[in-house]
């Protein structure tokens, strides 16, 4: 097993690592819930020890306040890691990952695919969300119901929340079930068109301290660093790529170590 | 010019954290942590 795995596995299990609620059921609302994971995680899901950053992005905006915490946070891991998180921390990223390697045929996403996700951060987590003052990004979210939705039903033991699952339930089941199909056919199909997160982090992709660096002399231009790369990334066309998620496939691949990793 | 952009990320990045911080002055951490609370089953479909 590679070291990313080692580390997608550890991590998706630290952020999410409350285990009295598998015996007690509930959703932890300790003081942990003060910080954010660095990626998408759901707050409702029974085992998260951390808040979604999306989510809190999305609290402050409805409530028309200056969200300086969250602001900050994204802000400073953007400037020192770019997009690393999510290739090396984000449990759904980590998901989809693993939905691609089943067996079946598979499709190239057109790049302007990868613009949308600017779409769903401006206007349904900014320009909707300040008017309604909800979350919409929340109540679509694919994450929160594979992690917080249906485990909350399934732990059901009362049956009280059962007998409130609507319309709005069945319809975040169906964009679940969907990103999942698109999953198996698409290299991480949610983080390239959908993601909020992503979005923000890879505006700082650019500027951020740690970086992939391509050795144009060294490159052969095989693209054995394109097939590997779980973004679908041609990095040695653009080396801070909006979709590159620092994952370092590519710099494993590369048969003449044109690509390298470095702190500015 | 590489010693100027390495100045320029590592203020910008000061002036992130500094938000952080400042954040949490105004009581945004304590806000963090009721987030889901307030929202968090209707945003599953479950009210």
């Amino acid at each position: 097993m590679s070291r990313k795995r080692i580390v997608q596995i550890i991590a998706s299990i630290l952020q999410n690592a409350y285990i009295p609620a598998l015996f007690v059921g509930g959703i932890y609302q300790g003081f942990l819930k003060r910080g954010c994971t660095p990626i998408l995680n759901c707050w409702g899901c029974p085992l998260a020890l951390f808040s979604c950053p999306m989510g809190a992005l999305q609290h402050f905006i409805g409530l028309q306040l200056i969200p300086f915490y969250i602001g900050g946070f994204f802000g400073t891991i953007g400037m020192l890691v770019g997009r690393m998180t999510c290739g090396w921390l984000c449990p759904f990223g980590f998901f989809q990952d693993l939905l691609y390697k089943l067996k079946s045929f598979k499709m190239r996403l057109p790049k302007f695919f990868s613009y949308f996700k600017y779409v769903v951060l401006v206007g349904v987590a900014g320009v909707i969300a300040y008017i309604t003052a909800e979350p919409w990004f929340c109540k679509l979210c694919p994450d929160g119901s594979l992690i917080a939705g249906i485990p909350l039903v399934l732990a059901d033991k009362t049956g009280d929340l059962r007998a409130l699952v609507g319309w709005h339930y069945y319809m975040k089941i169906a964009i679940l079930l969907g990103v999942i199909l698109f999953s198996i056919t698409i290299k991480r199909f949610f983080c390239r068109t959908f993601c909020p997160i992503g979005a923000i982090y890879s505006i700082f992709n650019r500027f951020s301290l740690w970086r992939l660096r391509v050795d144009e002399k060294k490159c052969i231009e095989c693209e054995s660093c394109q097939m590997v790369c779980p973004m679908h990334v041609a990095i040695y066309r653009h080396q801070h790529d909006i979709d590159c998620i620092r994952c370092l496939d590519c710099v494993k691949i590369c048969p003449t170590m044109a690509i390298k990793h470095e702190i500015r | 010019m590489r010693k100027v952009f390495l100045i320029i990320i590592v203020i910008a990045t000061v002036v992130f954290a500094t938000g952080i911080w400042y954040g949490g002055k105004l009581g945004d951490f304590i806000e963090t942590e009721t987030v889901g609370s307030v929202m968090c089953l209707s945003c599953m479909g479950i009210e």
